[in-house]
């Protein structure tokens, strides 16, 4: 028996964001666990991710947000639950097969290649090139030079669009706390992911740079790309994100508009205010 | 003099096969492999018995599995056959589940566990003593004893570190050894951009262990003897300080390691005056050995030829030229 749900899972204590759209969910979550010997860390979520829109998940430390994430991603596998990612079943698939499907992950953590350049960390996330096989390395430059040309220059228009294209032959590690995550967000885009999933990407970053981020996330928006985002930063959710959902203690507890959750209570207490 | 300096070019060329298998394994992909030995060990003891008679031909004075008296280059190929096909089972059982720390535990406790039961199983391998009189290649056919024939075993050493070079640089230049390196820095990320963290070191693990039997199979048929006690986990220690003070992820850094460490460290400290106890000196060897390894890890952790990330040329995006022309350490 799920343990909470929300909004369109259910119909329950919060209404949907009124998109006026009929679409179906990218992405379906029924009753997803997470256990850790004995602990609940998501506790029977169930949410929809709407096609074309950027759906916050917000919640107090130690809510399950980054675990709900890192389940739906694969980077740890449900307890319990189903996951339907575009019509199939991806609960019990690992990480590196929902991410070839679209479903593309960033982490809470910088998480770049330190020793690599901007733009090779941008080419290890090229789809599908031939050198990327043992096979492919040992027939040597000639078999996968084309590709490689094709991939070098779709990173770079990346690199262009984000404004990062002086930096694209520095080591990654070298970058600040919001170069790095815009390099995960362009290396994530490199897959061309149908739903982006990410965790707190604002974090850590240059408060200059937070609303750059947001610009960015805004335009990818309106392109069509979905994208599920765990964010502390309440303003940037309230400018960015509708639906959004709470979380606490592993649960579900509520899920629409920002403004409608400021009138619920107990998502007020639980978490909107001290 | 000529012995001695083929012996030295011969180990060098042993130890530059290795250095480079264990710097696409540690270097460029991060694997931790302290059982590098026993796939050296292997490819030596199949070359071994492939190139020995059977058993019964030297009066029994040694016992051991084939004799299959096979001509060169059957051992050698052999010899790397099988360090490939090693690392396939010790792979799937160290790789696909453990944590990087734990994988390092594991091997260094395979490697003393492979070593025990040779040591022990003596009609396997013969045991302690180990094997002598293994033939040298095309020893019926020209004297081993000679200057030519050093000369040409050295050649032949080096054809095979050439190849092994060729085929390192080949994959380090690759996208597939970018992955590698990415794999390295942030294996969850790697995993999250849709590659199959469990192939890629599964590959590289393999590809490692056939340089590694190589290597062996290069090495046995020259000093002829082979037995457990020259292949104890330690002598993983000087390949991983090799690749430590040459340069890590950079197969040029992992060559010049080569050179420095097992041939040029240990020859020269070969010369120190003798003193104390007997067993001193050797043991301040290994002394010694730690303290590079601690220094360079300290002080210059990159190595005398640091890893340089990939600068793609401009140049090179749209209209051909050369593409990813500095992909890769060199």
């Amino acid at each position: 028996m799920p343990a909470s749900t929300a909004g369109v899972a259910d119909g329950g204590a919060t209404s949907a964001p009124s998109t006026g759209t009929a679409a179906p969910p990218m992405m379906s979550v029924r009753d997803v666990h997470r256990h850790f010997e004995g602990m609940h860390a998501v506790d029977g979520v169930s949410v929809d991710v709407l096609p074309g829109h950027i759906t916050g998940l917000i919640g107090p430390n130690g809510a399950g947000k980054s675990t709900l994430l890192a389940v739906l991603a694969g980077t740890l596998p449900a307890s319990e639950g189903t996951i339907i990612f575009d019509g199939a079943d991806i609960t019990r698939w690992p990480a590196y097969r929902r991410a070839r499907h679209g479903l593309v992950r960033t982490f809470q953590l910088p998480s770049e290649f330190a020793q690599l350049t901007v733009l090779e960390n941008l080419l290890v996330a090229a789809p599908q090139h031939r050198g990327e096989s043992l096979r492919g390395a040992l027939l040597g430059r000639r078999y996968w030079a084309a590709d490689e040309r094709r991939e070098v220059a779709r990173a770079r228009e990346l690199l262009a669009r984000f404004s990062m294209t002086a930096k694209e032959s520095d080591d990654a590690g070298s970058l600040s706390g919001g170069q790095k995550r815009l390099i995960e967000i362009m290396r994530a885009l490199m897959l061309r992911p149908r739903l982006l999933l990410l965790d707190e990407p604002m974090s850590g970053v240059h408060p200059s740079i937070i609303s750059e981020i947001a610009s960015y996330l805004e335009t990818l928006r309106d392109e069509g790309l979905t994208i599920l985002i765990v964010e502390h930063e309440l303003h940037m959710v309230e400018r960015l994100c509708n639906p959004v959902v709470v979380m606490a203690q592993g649960r579900v507890i509520g899920q629409g508009s920002m403004s409608e959750l400021r009138r619920q209570r107990e998502i007020v207490e639980a978490y909107l205010v001290g | 003099m000529t012995y001695y300096l083929t012996n030295i070019l011969v180990y060098a060329g042993v130890d530059i096969i290795a250095c480079l298998a264990l710097n696409l394994q540690f270097g460029v992909s991060g694997i931790v492999n302290f059982s590098f030995i026993v796939f050296q060990a292997a490819g030596a003891y199949t070359a071994a018995v492939l190139s020995l008679p059977p058993d019964s031909a030297n009066g029994g004075f040694q016992n051991y599995v084939l004799g299959a008296q096979l001509p060169f280059p059957l051992p050698w190929i052999a010899g790397a056959v099988v360090g490939g096909l090693l690392s396939i089972p010790v792979g799937l059982v160290v790789l696909r589940r453990l944590r990087p720390d734990y994988q390092a535990i594991a091997m260094l406790v395979l490697s003393v566990i492979v070593n025990l039961v040779i040591t022990n199983a003596r009609p396997f391998l013969n045991g302690a003593a180990g094997l002598s009189l293994i033939p040298q290649p095309l020893s019926d056919q020209f004297n081993p004893y000679s200057a030519g024939y050093l000369w040409g075993y050295v050649g032949a050493a080096a054809v095979c570190a050439l190849l092994v070079f060729l085929v390192a640089q080949r994959i380090v230049k690759s996208p597939y050894g970018r992955t590698l390196r990415a794999m390295r820095e942030h294996e969850l990320a790697v995993t999250a951009l849709g590659k199959n963290p469990v192939v890629l070191k599964m590959t590289i693990f393999i590809v490692g262990g056939v340089m590694a039997g190589l290597s062996g199979a290069v090495l046995v048929q020259f000093i002829t003897i082979w037995a457990p006690s020259t292949w104890l986990y330690p002598e993983t220690l000087i390949l991983f300080a090799a690749v430590i003070v040459g340069g890590r992820g950079n197969n040029i850094g992992a060559l010049l390691g080569a050179v420095l460490v097992p041939v040029g460290f240990e020859e020269a400290t070969r010369y120190l005056p003798q003193f104390g106890p007997p067993g001193l000196v050797p043991a301040f060897e290994w002394v010694a050995i730690g303290m590079l390894i601690i220094g360079f890890l300290w002080f210059r952790p990159k190595g005398v030829v640091p890893e340089r990330p990939g600068r793609i040329p401009a140049a090179s995006a749209p209209g051909g030229g050369r593409l990813a022309e500095d992909s890769g350490a060199r």
